[in-house]
């Protein structure tokens, strides 16, 4: 049966015949989904050349997934959930696997609590250090930092891009926030991927 | 973390209360406390003000790397790699 979301939406309708093996109907979904789809694993990556080879793997891991596809929710939150997966994927490759988070006192310590905090605001002053800082961060805390202090979206609106809830999204802001200034207090690159 | 209580709170409430104040969600009451905290705990004060700087610094409207529009022929490659993936 086919599901309601195909009789309104045409992405949902290419995503369907996608996963019949319609070639065609594949490349009419990533037309209409590739500029905005870029520009958020653009947001998730570090580097331009990071965010061709992500959008790249998204692309193929949403033809061999499509077939998988049930019809459910949005096509374009489907795909972009394959995209945030790709971008993690990447970073661990370039970083590691992830080790437990933090507490927010060890994150405040290395961001200068009791120290010199001062150091992360001046080399935030820096347009081109601060962005050079927040791509050295993980894909989840560049996209929420660039989502609500960059793009200015609220917590509500942030979240349901970011699939959190909107308290979710201001404790991985807040979070993310702590990282971007250790990052800063530290010189600004500590190896950007 | 060198815990004080100044004003009713602890510093590592303070802490957590940071992103709140800094986007103006603190209840009147939680920001009394807040701002007594800060004005008794120099490590507090100096650290919500750096705090504040760098939210600031990400809220200056420019125009980013990542507003950047798709390379041109990205789509064609992503397609063509599609291929040898199946």
């Amino acid at each position: 049966m086919t599901s309601p979301a195909a009789h309104v939406d045409p992405e949902a309708r290419f995503l369907l015949a996608a996963g019949g093996g319609d070639r065609h109907a594949f490349e009419q979904l990533m037309a209409t989904t590739g500029p905005q789809l870029w520009r958020t694993i653009r947001r998730l990556t570090g580097s331009p050349e990071t965010a061709e080879e992500v959008f790249q793997e998204t692309c193929l891991a949403a033809w061999r997934g499509a077939p998988g596809w049930s019809g459910q929710g949005s096509a374009r939150s489907w795909l972009f959930g394959i995209a945030r997966n790709q971008s993690a994927r990447s970073w661990r490759r370039r970083k590691g696997e992830p080790t437990h988070p933090e507490s927010l006192d060890v994150l405040g310590e290395l961001a200068g609590w009791g120290q010199d905090p001062e150091q992360a605001a001046a080399a935030a002053e820096d347009r081109h250090t601060l962005l050079t800082a927040l791509a050295t961060l993980s894909p989840n805390d560049r996209e929420v930092i660039a989502r609500c202090d960059l793009e200015g979206l609220s917590a509500p609106e942030a979240g349901e891009l970011l699939q959190l809830t909107a308290n979710a999204t201001r404790v991985r802001l807040h979070r993310a926030r702590l990282r971007l200034m250790a990052v800063l207090r530290q010189g600004g690159t500590h190896g950007v991927s | 973390m060198a815990f004080r209580e100044v004003g009713g709170l602890r510093c590592d409430q303070v802490l957590e209360a940071l992103d709140r104040y800094v986007d103006g969600r603190l209840t009147d009451e939680e920001l009394s406390m807040v701002q007594a905290h800060v004005r008794g705990c120099d490590n507090c004060r100096r650290f919500g003000g750096a705090y504040a700087r760098v939210v600031s610094a990400l809220r200056v409207p420019a125009n980013t790397p990542m507003d950047e529009p798709m390379p041109d022929g990205l789509l064609r490659r992503a397609l063509s790699g599609l291929a040898g993936g199946e």
